[in-house]
């Protein structure tokens, strides 16, 4: 039985408690809602949210711990030996074991130990899943009743509702601080593991990055170097020919659209440029591989450059263009927000419309297009898809765009996407590297989300 | 009967300074249609209107407006609020022009010349009439590169010592020159309410224009302020013409020789300020004159 | 003093006229530069459109080749025989060769027959199995059947395969191409629809593989997304709009969401990695994992648009339920909530757009597995369409360009539609106060 037959199950007892809960409190009184204290539908409410919340609440813990404790249960019957295995192959094991259990293909050949945990495990999972079914229906039922049966005249139902919605309501707002303690928390982890390996010096002003670790001792040649500068040095580079491309591109065309252009023009070329940040960014990585790359290598080859296939440029390019909308969105906000009286200040004066504009409304929302910048800067630098698909793989320390380069994300990715043991050097690396991201790209939103805050006041 | 006395005098004045009776004839009949009362005339105009006509798309907002505005003359321009008389100044120097909707019709002379006219820039007329705003509005730079401002993008000045004088006279004929000369790279819109539109009377004042128009100058401002605006306005009508909004008539009776009465888009009556103040024609200027509305 | 200013007012004005003709050249140049700029942005929509589509409208079309099977007993299974074990045993794959043989009679030695069979896809056996077991009596018949042909045939014959290129640097060899030729002389060559694109998961082989599994991937993430940010992004906007005192909790509260809008969708997926699968053990690639990611990718979004719509909900409306009565949280529920509401629809459904073109933390939390099956519910491993997208992207055949064109296009009429949806929301439920 699936998990969402239970949820519907769940839904339909509690519409029923609601029924039942409305039509006591109504029976009470013999149908005079005025001497209740709150109306029915409350005390409906109240006897559902009795009978739901319990029994979902359960469940949600239920499946969180489900599969560790099982799995911990099936570790526990297997043969010493194998309980002896390091634990990423002790992980190889457990994945064959589930995998047999559910009747997928399996890696190695089954023995009969296998085949016996598998069975134990598929035993030990409908065993559970008929065990949370009973536990949580009764414990609905009997919430339910509880509640039901509390229903008086006085019962303050609508209060605890009330009480209990808003406690819904300050727990949602409270989720965004939990997901960035999350976020922070289990980067920094991991970060710290990776430190204790390798040392944070070498992590941040090393010049080499090669993550191969040997996968046995007696391998030779990959000894792994975690050195992150080629790889804050490749970003740079991206990053500075995507805003190269972005940053006049969407500037010149906020002000064309909020100075010069036409109603007509601009409601028709308005929503056509917004299309470009409504592109996924996987369709950006495609595009730049497919056509942007070769095209810029062809140019380079009959140029005579040597123009690499997943050069810096392509991805810079194409990661601009990405960004155009999102500058050019940010500066029409603030170019509006140029009061129009600076405006009208110059005109009167004789000014034309680009003195106007370049004397007068740039500058005066310089620190708001600065903001908009920054902000283009966080996003350029946390882009992953468009790197992955089109820069390359290996750590070139180099200045040059025509070059191939690797970036921060595209290292995570690669460090992490595919089997990986999780104790590694390497695998922690990517944690390390999201560490530094998630810091730098904070830091620059912190830093634009405040200057465009100060902006705004000035003119308010 | 006043009406036809007045009116019979200015044709005898276009009779008597050569234009013609055709001429004479056409304008009894504009001036009859407008029906404004009092003399739109002056013997000197800077600047002449005639038929004014404006629409914010397809609502009229001003109606057969004329009028003479004098060389060396402070005119007022008074009226209820939306009766059209800061629209109508901005059509003076064209700022309607910003505005996408606004259409204006007619005829705004300025040394015979139409401003309205396909042939005129916008520019150069802008430069010869300067425009002071309701609020004060310095742009974010230093004092200096306020008033430097128009000045350099007309390329009035020759080197950076004749910006400097520009600069300096201008303040000095703003009277703000004493208060600032000491912090003149400090930002502008540190300056005080009054001071900033000092600031932007400087700052018109620094490309030499002949007219200057005062959109409510000082209805941002406190009374002191507002006393040291208005005398500066009087010390600037020797060398500029200017016309000024305003709803405050004890301002316009304080620092105007001549008063325009504007009613829902029409121009109801113009005369001598003190005329104006002390007999007015008609029933709605002396409704508002004393009181009743407004 | 009077004429001194006079001509001061002369000299500047013919100064301004000198100057008059290099400044309206400027503006005429920025005015230009500015239009260069949007020309230049729309140059860029229109490329990236039309590569896309020239690169994928011919995967909505799929060749065909006829064959005329003859269903023989003793490589399927006696006549007769219904049994389905007996009946999917059989040896499909040998029938076609078989037909293929028949119809080219001349190759006889055994590598050009590799070749020939190379020619109709390994999936023209399962498609003749699949008709066998639907109707066991055809067997001992001869009948004409459409099967799909190889990917490389099916270039070929959509014009991808350069021919002038030396026989060993092309995938379809010079023998293979005169029986292509001497299939379509007979008429046994067809280009149709290609409904397997839209009814099939994912393969090793291009012409079998299709987006279904994709998108219901797509869907059922998509589904859990939603659930869990609209209820909690609305809760959380009404909490902070409505309820909150304003306070230093409230402030980090604040900071907190815009700082989250703004932080990489990958470290998203790092955080799903580490919570998710490492913390808690669900299992990886499946759509309950990636729909609580995205959830709370795209809680920023919702908050903050959600927040937007309870602003312009204006305080009057308040206060008027206030005065008659009603709980604040009647006044919420019954009056401001139901005016924000087409608001805030319109930011989830940006912010679903979002989460359905999103790739990067699905990859961090293991949805980049090859799945062939199609995902019957939210704890199935699964694909979603960007990241088949990805995958194919990366597959070296040419069939894939196309098809991850074609994928491009579906995903892209998808997030189109949603957008148009949401500006249609907003236009026919704006209100001016």
């Amino acid at each position: 039985m699936h998990t969402s037959t239970l949820i519907i199950v769940l839904l339909g007892l509690m519409s029923l408690a609601y029924y039942l809960g409305r039509k006591r409190s109504l029976n009470l009184v013999s149908g005079r809602v005025r001497d209740l204290h709150s109306l029915p539908s409350y005390y409906g409410l109240h006897t559902a949210l009795w009978c739901g919340i319990p029994a979902i609440l359960l469940l949600v813990v239920w499946i969180s711990f489900e599969g560790s404790v099982v799995t911990s249960l099936v570790v526990d019957s297997l043969p010493q030996e194998t309980q002896n295995l390091p634990p990423e192959r002790l992980n190889l094991v457990l994945n064959d074991i589930r995998n047999l259990a559910t009747g997928d293909i399996v890696s190695t050949t089954v023995d009969e130990n296998m085949q016996q945990a598998a069975d134990h495990y598929a035993g030990l999972q409908s065993i559970s899943n008929m065990a949370m079914f009973v536990v949580a229906l009764s414990l609905a039922i009997m919430a339910g009743y509880i509640a039901h049966r509390s229903i008086s005249r006085q019962q303050r139902a609508r209060n605890r509702v009330e009480k209990a919605v808003n406690f819904f309501l300050l727990s949602s707002s409270t989720l965004a601080i939990f997901t960035t303690i999350g976020i922070v928390l289990s980067v920094l982890f991991e970060s710290i593991r990776f430190f204790q390996q390798i040392p944070v010096t070498d992590f941040i002003f090393g010049l080499e990055w090669s993550p191969q670790t040997a996968i046995r001792l007696d391998q030779v040649g990959s000894s792994g170097v975690f050195g992150a500068i080629p790889l804050f040095a490749g970003t740079f580079l991206i990053t500075l020919i995507a805003m190269v491309v972005a940053v006049p591109i969407g500037l010149l065309s906020a002000i064309y659209m909020a100075e010069y252009a036409g109603r007509h023009f601009r409601s028709l070329a308005k929503p056509v440029l917004e299309v470009l940040a409504g592109i996924p960014t996987v369709v950006y990585g495609f595009f730049a591989a497919l056509t942007v790359a070769p095209f810029f290598r062809d140019m380079g080859a009959t140029l005579g450059l040597g123009v690499s296939s997943e050069s810096a440029l392509a991805a810079g390019v194409v990661m601009g263009i990405m960004i155009i909308p999102f500058v050019s969105s940010l500066s029409d906000d603030v170019i509006n927000a140029v009061p129009q009286a600076m405006r009208d200040g110059s005109y009167g004066l004789g000014a034309t419309r680009s003195e106007t504009i370049r004397q007068v409304i740039v500058p005066a929302a310089l620190p708001g297009i600065v903001g908009g910048v920054l902000l283009a800067v966080s996003r350029a630098i946390g882009e992953t898809m468009i790197v992955v698909m089109a820069a390359g793989l290996s750590a070139n320390l180099t200045a040059n765009p025509l070059e191939a380069v690797t970036t921060v994300t595209v290292q995570i990715v690669t460090l992490l996407v595919g089997d990986q043991e999780f104790d590694s050097a390497k695998t922690l690396a990517a944690f390390a590297l999201a560490l530094v991201l998630f810091v730098i790209t904070l830091a620059l939103n912190m830093i634009a989300l405040h200057i465009v805050r100060k902006y705004r006041e000035q003119y308010e | 009967m006043d009406e036809v006395i007045n009116r019979s005098s200015t044709i005898a004045r276009e009779l008597k300074t050569g234009s013609g009776a055709e001429v004479g004839m056409q304008v009894l009949k504009e001036s009859q249609s407008s029906g404004t009362v009092g003399d739109i005339y002056v013997d000197d105009p800077r600047m002449t209107c005639r038929n004014v006509n404006v629409y914010y798309g397809d609502k009229q907002a001003i109606f057969d407006i004329d009028l003479d505005i004098a060389k060396h003359q402070v005119i007022s321009m008074i009226g209820p609020s939306g009766c059209g008389k800061s629209t109508f100044l901005r059509c003076l120097n064209r700022m309607n022009d910003t505005i996408d909707i606004c259409k204006v019709t007619g005829q705004i002379k300025m040394e015979g010349q139409d401003i309205y006219d396909g042939g005129l820039d916008v520019v150069p007329l802008r430069a010869s009439v300067g425009m002071v705003f309701q609020k004060p509005n310095p742009f974010p730079k230093s004092i200096y590169d306020n008033i430097g401002y128009g000045p350099r993008i007309h390329g009035l000045n020759d080197n950076k010592d004749h910006l400097d004088e520009i600069v300096e006279t201008s303040l000095k004929k703003a009277g703000l020159w004493e208060e600032v000369k000491d912090r003149l790279d400090h930002p502008g819109t540190g300056l005080s309410g009054g001071q900033q539109q000092r600031l932007c009377i400087a700052r018109a004042i620094a490309v030499s224009p002949e007219v200057i128009l005062m959109d409510e100058p000082c209805s941002a401002l406190d009374p002191i302020a507002t006393a040291k605006i208005e005398e500066l306005i009087d010390e600037l009508r020797e060398n500029y013409t200017i016309a000024i909004v305003t709803h405050a008539m004890q301002q316009a009776a304080r620092v105007s020789q001549r008063t325009a009465y504007f009613h829902l888009g029409k121009l109801i009556e113009v005369g001598e300020t003190d005329q104006i103040f002390t007999a007015p024609r008609h029933r709605l200027t002396e409704d508002y004159i004393t009181g009743r509305f407004g | 003093m009077n004429k001194q200013q006079q001509q001061q007012h002369e000299r500047s004005m013919s100064r301004v006229e000198k100057g008059l003709a290099r400044r309206y050249r400027q503006e005429r140049n920025f005015k230009r530069l500015g239009l260069g700029a949007i020309l230049m942005g729309l140059l860029f929509v229109s490329f990236l459109f039309i590569s896309i589509f020239a690169n994928g409208y011919t995967a909505f079309q799929q060749t065909f080749v006829k064959l005329d099977v003859f269903y023989d007993p003793e490589v399927i299974a006696p006549v007769g025989e219904t049994d389905p074990d007996v009946l999917s045993a059989g040896h499909y794959g040998g029938l076609v060769k078989a037909t293929m043989r028949e119809l080219f009679p001349s190759v006889t030695n055994r590598r050009d027959k590799k070749k020939l069979y190379g020619l109709i896809s390994t999936g023209a056996a399962f498609q003749i199995r699949e008709r066998v077991m639907q109707d066991p009596s055809v067997i001992g018949q001869r009948e004409s059947i459409w099967v799909p042909a190889d990917d490389d045939v099916d270039m070929l014959i959509k014009g991808h395969i350069d021919l002038s290129l030396p026989e060993s640097d092309r995938r379809i060899k010079d023998d293979q191409l005169s029986w292509i030729q001497g299939m379509q002389e007979d008429g046994r060559v067809e280009k149709r629809f290609n409904t397997t694109f839209f009814a099939a998961g994912d393969s090793r082989e291009p012409e079998l593989s299709g987006i279904k599994g994709a998108a219901v991937g797509s869907f059922f993430t998509l589904l859990i997304c939603l659930a869990i940010s609209f209820p909690v992004g609305v809760a959380a906007a009404v909490y902070l709009e409505e309820v909150a005192p304003k306070n230093r909790w409230t402030d980090l509260i604040e900071v907190n969401i815009n700082n989250l809008a703004a932080v990489p969708s990958i470290v998203f997926g790092l955080l799903g990695l580490a919570v998710f699968i490492n913390f808690f053990g669900l299992p990886r690639s499946v759509p309950l994992v990636g729909g609580l990611v995205l959830a709370l990718m795209t809680l920023p979004t919702i908050i903050i648009a959600s927040r937007v719509a309870l602003k312009s909900v204006p305080p009057s409306i308040r206060e008027a339920a206030l005065g008659v009565g009603a709980s604040p949280m009647q006044t919420i529920t019954h009056h401001v909530l139901p005016l924000a509401l087409p608001g805030m629809l319109t930011g989830t459904i940006i912010g679903m757009a979002q989460a359905l073109g999103e790739t990067a933390p699905l990859l961090m939390i293991g949805m980049v597995a090859f799945i062939v099956d199609i995902p019957g519910g939210a704890m199935d491993p699964s694909a979603v369409l960007p990241v088949q997208i990805y995958l194919w992207a990366d597959s070296p055949e040419r069939a894939f360009v196309e098809r991850t064109s074609a994928a491009i296009m579906v995903l892209l009429v998808f997030l189109i539609s949603m957008n148009l949806l949401a500006v249609w929301l907003r236009k026919k439920f704006e209100r001016r106060w």
